[in-house]
């Protein structure tokens, strides 16, 4: 009966020890992931799709890093597989549509984009799409210093204009767009055009006046993103002042000033040429003894 | 006949003396310290400045403090010999050689530990090829160089006559020293002691002496640029040049007292460091910390009194925080207690300057980590996402060992140097008993 009595409380311990385990209890729960998708196309180039992902933390919104990506173009198939992307530490991913899929572009005029997750330890299995109508912007200038917007898509086999689309046309900047005057952004006529007046006439340009202008439409429900761009010579020319390759004290070693080098070189000269004649009056100390000597 | 006696005399106290049981357990223990150090400077070689716990933000820990404080010491070459001797203060004569000895040993470890800083030693090398004259660091290469040479040519050229006895003596010439007889004879054979000799050798001691001052002026205030030209709280002073030769002047002057009385203890010189040179060295170490004070006060109050937000960190840190037990220690142990002691006569008695010297000298090495790592702790920029070992500083077991075993070594060569040569120069001793029985 004792004997029996142990192996019971043995058991017992066994299962309470086996019960804090954690590796033997259920997952703790996972998140959610929250992934969104847009695409783009920049001067009517090859559009190319980017991917983000976030994911509520302490009642805040956080991007997620390192979250594998599965991008398809139109539906979920191995035969449509835009690219695997890896989120980057700003949570997003980015694929260009590769060439293999450039008969399935041409087919139809509107995609849908597909984002999926497959889940892993931490996060539930997502997915997200997009669907964007085929489109494109085209950008004209005239000397009278006016630019021209005009927004297409594409309707059965033909380009038409688009009425009522909202565009910024602005000078493309280091940080920035800024707009070409003082309205913000534009929107198409019936001819799919939107004009604006270049009133940045002092802008400063390249060396030779160059600017970039930029026409886009940004984060539109049916079109997605485009942009398109053109350089001008309205800007004003741009001499820029670069002291990188003059002497100065903090140049590089053969650019050091010409003073200090004078002052430098000619404190070293003088003191060392003390130190070396001293040297020399050891010789001559030496050479006073041998005489003695001999 | 009663003046060779007395010369003979003089010769025999003064001569280098074998190291006796004390010596050779002294001796045993710096070589045990240097070559822990060493080892430590294997792993460091071996691994890498990963061994140490120097990181991003503290990248100048206790080595480039331990170079600040060999730099310092070695002043005393200049102070003792070159000052005082155009100064014509004779009293000072029995000290030159001890002064000279300690600025060389000194130089060197400067030199040595500054490379160990680097990691891997080749890349002092790359001094040379890339280094821009524009660079305090390469104003430093070339004036510690210079200072380095020119001490040991002022340790040389003094001892010449000095060679000359040594030569000329029976015991040197025992078999059992016949190697450093052979040396003599290299370094001094040819000194015969003619008027034509010693005019060229005083003229170049002279030459020397003047030389000495601005190339010591120039290591210190270099050394203080390396600082002040960074744009850090705690280094962005004005102050910087003149408050690193007072605190330089200090430390030697502390060091030639520990050494005086050591010296005067281990070979019983005293009849030659007399309780005289304690007392006027005493009052010059008391002069000297009196105006290293006075820097302290200008580096420390000034920026106190406007507390700037960006340096508050730094200053709060070392009047009330994590630095404030070593702030005070130094300031109170290195200057304000040594000035107390030596300011009364009783305390310019042998033992009592020994005790101030050491505190200078420990008060001043722990001054100079001061200097350089709390600054490094506290960027105008705040420390965000580093791994929390990048916040603190505490030395790994291998800089302690390799900056022991350099304050080990400098001790090494000086013991080496006082077996090898006079501590005092017994040439000019002889000269001023002439000259005083005259």
């Amino acid at each position: 009966m004792k004997l029996l009595n142990k192996k019971i409380i043995t058991l017992f311990s066994i299962v309470f020890l086996l019960a804090g385990y954690d590796g033997l209890s259920q997952d703790a729960q996972k998140g959610d992931l929250n992934i969104s998708l847009s695409s783009f196309i920049s001067n009517n180039k090859i559009p190319y799709v980017v991917a983000k992902v976030k994911t509520k933390i302490d009642g805040k919104f956080q991007m997620v890093s390192g979250i594998n990506l599965n991008l398809f173009l139109d539906k979920d198939s191995a035969g449509t597989l835009i690219a695997k992307v890896v989120t980057n530490e700003k949570g997003e991913a980015l694929a260009v549509i590769p060439p293999s899929l450039k008969n399935e572009w041409a087919s139809t005029i509107n995609h849908t984009f597909l984002a999926t997750f497959d889940g892993n330890q931490k996060y539930e299995a997502s997915k997200a799409d997009v669907t964007v109508i085929k489109a494109k912007i085209l950008i004209d200038t005239t000397s009278d210093r006016k630019v021209t917007a005009t927004f297409l898509e594409m309707k059965d086999t033909a380009w038409t204009p688009v009425k009522g689309v909202e565009l910024k046309i602005a000078v493309k900047r280091f940080d920035a767009d800024l707009s070409v005057n003082e309205t913000a952004t534009f929107t198409t006529d019936s001819l799919g055009q939107a004009s604006a007046d270049f009133k940045r006439d002092s802008i400063p340009g390249d060396s030779k006046g160059n600017i970039i202008l930029v026409a886009k439409v940004e984060d539109n429900d049916q079109y997605g993103n485009l942009s398109i761009e053109q350089t001008v010579p309205w800007g004003s020319k741009f001499a820029g002042e670069n002291n990188f390759y003059k002497r100065t004290l903090f140049a590089t070693r053969d650019k050091a000033p010409v003073w200090l080098l004078l002052m430098a070189y000619s404190i070293v000269i003088v003191v060392w040429g003390i130190l070396f004649s001293l040297v020399d009056t050891i010789f001559k100390i030496k050479k006073l003894g041998q005489q003695i000597k001999s | 006949m009663e003046n060779l006696n007395s010369e003979e005399k003089i010769i025999q106290d003064l001569l280098p003396q074998g190291f006796n049981k004390s010596g050779r357990i002294w001796t045993g223990i710096l070589i045990a310290l240097c070559l822990v150090g060493m080892f430590a400077y294997y792993r460091q070689l071996r691994y890498g400045l990963i061994v140490t716990s120097m990181r991003d933000y503290v990248s100048w820990g206790i080595y480039i403090s331990n170079f600040v404080f060999f730099v310092a010491i070695s002043l005393v070459g200049s102070l003792i010999t070159a000052v005082f001797r155009l100064s014509k203060v004779e009293w000072s004569t029995p000290l030159t050689r001890i002064a000279e000895m300690i600025a060389v040993a000194a130089i060197i470890f400067a030199s040595v530990i500054i490379i160990v800083d680097m990691g891997s030693p080749e890349r002092f090398y790359n001094l040379f090829i890339h280094g821009r004259v524009q660079s305090p660091i390469i104003w430093d290469v070339i004036v510690i160089t210079t200072y380095f040479f020119i001490s040991i040519l002022l340790l040389y050229f003094p001892l010449l006559p000095d060679i000359k006895i040594l030569i000329g003596h029976k015991e040197t010439k025992d078999h059992r020293f016949k190697y450093l007889f052979k040396f003599y004879n290299f370094l001094g054979s040819f000194w015969k002691g003619t008027p034509e000799q010693f005019k060229l050798s005083e003229r170049a001691i002279n030459i020397l002496c003047i030389t000495i001052i601005p190339v010591a002026f120039s290591i210190h205030t270099v050394t203080s640029w390396l600082f002040a030209t960074t744009y850090r709280p705690g280094w962005d002073s004005t102050n910087f040049g003149a408050y690193f030769i007072s605190g330089a002047f200090l430390v030697g002057g502390g060091a030639v007292l520990v050494a005086m009385y050591v010296f005067r203890k281990a070979y019983h010189l005293e009849k030659y460091i007399t309780e005289d040179h304690f007392e006027k060295m005493g009052k010059m170490v008391v002069l000297l910390a009196l105006l290293y004070l006075y820097f302290n006060i200008n580096e420390y109050l000034v920026p106190a009194f406007k507390m700037k937000k960006s340096e508050e960190a730094h200053l709060t840190g070392l009047f009330t925080g994590e630095f404030a037990p070593l702030f005070w220690f130094a300031i109170l142990v290195g200057m304000i207690l040594p000035i107390i002691i030596l300011l009364f006569k009783k305390g310019r008695k042998p033992l009592p300057v020994f005790i101030a010297g050491i505190m200078v000298v420990v008060g001043a090495w722990f001054k100079r980590y001061l200097i350089v790592t709390p600054t490094l702790l506290h960027p105008f920029l705040p420390m965000t996402n580093v791994p929390e070992s990048y916040r603190h500083y505490f030395p790994s077991w291998e800089e302690w060992a390799i900056a022991i075993g350099s304050l080990a070594g400098a001790l090494l060569v000086i013991t080496i140097l006082a077996r090898i040569f006079p501590i005092i120069p017994i040439h000019e001793t002889l000269t001023e008993q002439h000259e005083t029985a005259e």
